[in-house]
């Protein structure tokens, strides 16, 4: 969990601390569409930055919400959801989360449960939206429930990166969820937590291992108000 | 020259790929034939389909004939040539040009992926709305209400705990 922040020349994300920058992420397995998605949403105004050395796709967009401009970055998987896990720099600092399933293959949605709990390891708190995407391959989908998002309190939504439909609203949608999140923020706990990792490391003597995931979990209080 | 392409079909013996088309002279339909060379049971149905497509000669007449379907022909007679009775080819190329939707798609290797990739492809451009399209809109929204009396997508009810 700390190598991340031991690299800071090559992936820089401490600009997403800044009031104006947001960082968006998009997990779900080969081929659900997650890329399709981006360049519809984008259109031509799509730029992306391939960063092949971690198997990343980095989509820059600059937004409006409630007047203000928002630098949004997306980041979109190149390959590394082969393994159905990502780096913990991929979620490291993610103000929301784009989860998208194939309704035409129920592995890719059996599969959201592993890509709920590994976000959920490093992001505990930040708006995750679920994407049911090809609606337009079976329209008949839209008229069913899926119980995935109910079962976690998720907003499920029923797009089409082929045709369209609800691509737009989604991801105006999932700006504005990032950027309420950074606003009334867990990134404060987040800081928290990481001097905590740090001071625990620190305490121990070397050799020791280093504190793993549930211990992180362990120390997680409630979230301030 | 306006060339409006009706049927495409292939002929095995001698080999040849034939276009039933219709020219200026609406209602009469001619036919072209255009001779398969130097293609085996080991030749590569895409590149096949390339080269013809792209022949000078056959170009013209053949911009109403995708890709894919001159693949397909080539196929058949691939399968022809290995000895495969139709519905053998016919099964393979089902196979080849359909997408499994038990398989697993993580495991595959990029140049599988890839494959699989163009054959979804195949439906996206189908169902594709173009920004050129005159009817495109950039932000389409339909709502579809999750309300408690839809019947489940059926992926959920394996087990009790399970989603
Ligand atoms: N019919 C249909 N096909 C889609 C849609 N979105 C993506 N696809 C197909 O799915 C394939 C994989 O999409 P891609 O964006 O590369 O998936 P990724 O691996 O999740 O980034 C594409 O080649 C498309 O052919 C969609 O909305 N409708
Ligand atoms: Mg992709």
């Amino acid at each position: 969990m700390a190598e991340d922040r031991a690299r800071p020349g090559e992936l820089d994300q401490t600009k997403y601390d800044a009031d104006d920058s947001v960082k968006i992420i998009c997990l779900g397995d080969s081929a659900v569409g997650k890329s399709k998605l981006m360049e519809r949403f984008l259109m031509d105004g799509f730029r992306p930055q391939q960063l092949s050395t971690y198997a990343l796709t980095l989509y820059k967009h600059m937004a409006t919400v409630d007047g203000k401009t928002v630098l949004v970055d997306f980041w979109d998987t190149a390959g590394q959801e082969r393994f159905q896990s990502m780096h913990a720099s991929y979620y490291h600092k993610a103000h929301a989360c784009i989860m998208v399933f194939d309704v035409q293959r129920k592995v890719t949605y059996k599969n959201l449960h592993t890509w709920y709990t590994e976000l959920r390891e490093f992001r505990p708190e930040i708006p995750c939206i679920v994407v049911a995407n090809k609606i337009d391959a079976d329209i008949k989908v839209t008229q069913k429930s899926f119980n995935f998002a109910r079962k976690f309190s998720l907003p499920l939504y029923f797009v089409s990166a082929a045709d369209g439909t609800n691509v737009v609203k989604l991801f105006n949608d999932a700006i504005r969820l990032a950027v309420s999140y950074k606003q009334n923020s867990q990134d404060f706990m987040d800081e928290v937590l990481q001097e905590l990792e740090n001071f625990d490391l620190e305490q121990k003597a070397a050799g020791d291992p280093a504190p793993d995931r549930e211990q992180r979990g362990a120390v997680e209080g409630p979230a301030p108000s | 020259m306006t060339c409006t392409a009706k049927k495409c079909g292939i002929r095995f013996r001698p080999p040849a790929i034939i276009l039933i088309y219709e020219n200026e002279m609406k209602g009469k339909n001619r036919q072209r034939i255009m001779p398969v060379r130097n293609f085996s049971k080991f030749s590569d149905c895409n590149r096949a389909a390339e080269q013809l497509k792209n022949n000078p000669r056959h170009k013209s007449y053949l911009e109403q004939v995708s890709l894919r379907q001159l693949e397909r022909l080539f196929s058949f007679l691939r399968g022809y040539l290995s000895g495969q009775s139709l519905a053998e080819t016919m099964e393979q190329i089902r196979r080849e040009t359909t997408i499994d939707p038990e398989e697993d798609l993580n495991k595959l290797d990029d140049k599988e992926l890839a494959k699989r990739k163009s054959i979804m492809d195949e439906l996206f451009e189908k169902n594709q709305k173009k920004k050129d399209d005159p009817n495109f809109v950039y932000d389409i929204e339909v709502e579809f209400p999750q309300d408690e009396q839809l019947q489940s997508c059926g992926w959920d009810t394996e087990s009790a705990d399970e989603f």
